[in-house]
């Protein structure tokens, strides 16, 4: 961790936010001198993408990533209500 | 008798998403008899992303109604994507309501995309600069026109309502999601608005860590479809046209009349 992290954390959202994504569906936190982005995304690129960026925004850092993608299979079940 | 109804938000298309929900969907028509969108189903909010959207959702057999997300809005062109959407048979609401006949019951959506402003104990007012007020009477307009619609609905005789946003009524279903930015997610206007007016569910997105199922403090069952954390490509629920017909015994009046019903 550096003293600029917290900085670093949201030129990372921001960055993801306004990139070619648009996304703002992670949760990026500093945790005990680590920062982990978890979250779920759209398929294998965006997964991809978001590797690729949050490795270059908060390069020197330790980071855990937990970023799943979003399963698209149909249901098997219904829910009554 | 049954309502079968499919959902799901924060789809998110890009312009290269075609085809990622086509697999599921050729079975929607067995499974479903509509298809409700609660927003976000672009992640830009351009004519080409809604071009997208309109062509995944083209031919599926079944009614599809939906609300807009915040990331629709986003390039600044909502009337824009509503029409390319209407082109190709999907429906966007605001502030409105539609009326599905499913064998003869009529199934009403009443829509709104809704907006932030955070849950009781914690929520916005209309007080101080101009965009405070401007922010907070937002929120407010939606959730009237919310209820306006499922007033409407009411009169028109629907045995079913649903209440459609994309925005959060409840926090229960934004478990997940860092608590700081719960006023983004939603607003407990929104849930007044449907305990007041009355419906027998109320669907919503944008919360994409929360959890599916919440209810407001009236009984209504609340249940998010954000994608991402369904773990399938829509969320089915059944309905019983019986049941659905209680909760409009603790209607209330509250609200102008809404825009729109067909």
């Amino acid at each position: 961790m550096t003293d600029d992290t917290e900085y670093r954390i949201e030129r990372l959202r921001h960055r993801l936010a306004h990139g070619e994504l648009a996304e703002l569906g992670l949760r990026i936190e500093a945790r005990a001198g680590a920062v982990t982005v978890s979250g779920t995304v759209a398929d294998d690129e965006c997964r991809e993408t978001i590797l690729r960026v949050v490795a270059d925004e908060l390069s020197g850092l330790t980071v855990h990533m937990d970023v799943a993608v979003a399963a698209t299979e149909a249901p098997t079940r219904a829910e009554q209500i | 008798m049954t309502i079968r109804i499919a959902a799901v938000g924060d789809i998110h298309l890009g312009t290269g998403g075609t085809g990622t929900l086509r697999p599921a969907l050729e079975g929607l028509g067995e499974q479903a008899d509509l298809l409700l969108l609660a927003g976000d189903l672009t992640r830009h909010g351009t004519a080409e992303e809604a071009s997208v959207v309109a062509e995944e959702f083209a031919d599926v057999p079944v009614p599809v109604i939906a609300v807009l997300g915040n990331h629709d809005y986003h390039g600044d062109v909502p009337d824009e994507v509503a029409a390319i959407l209407a082109a190709r048979g999907i429906r966007t609401l605001e502030s409105q309501a539609a009326i599905v006949d499913v064998s003869g019951c009529r199934v009403g959506i009443a829509g709104t995309k809704g907006f932030g402003g955070g849950f009781a104990g914690h929520a916005l007012d209309a007080f101080g600069e101009p965009e405070i007020k401007a922010f907070a009477r937002r929120s407010a307009a939606c959730a009237d026109g919310l209820a306006a619609a499922l007033d409407d609905l009411r009169a028109a005789g629907c045995g079913i309502r649903i209440a459609l946003t994309h925005y959060a009524p409840v926090p229960d279903t934004l478990a997940g999601e860092s608590p700081e930015i719960y006023p983004f997610l939603g607003s407990y206007l929104l849930a007044q608005a449907i305990d007041a007016s009355g419906a027998d569910l109320a669907v919503h997105g944008h919360a994409h860590s929360g959890t599916e199922r919440g209810m407001t403090s009236g009984g209504v069952k609340v249940r998010n479809v954000a994608q991402p954390l369904l773990g399938r490509a829509y969320a089915l629920y059944h309905l019983d046209e019986e049941n659905g017909q209680t909760p409009s015994t603790r209607r209330v009046e509250i609200g102008e009349p809404s825009t729109a019903v067909s």
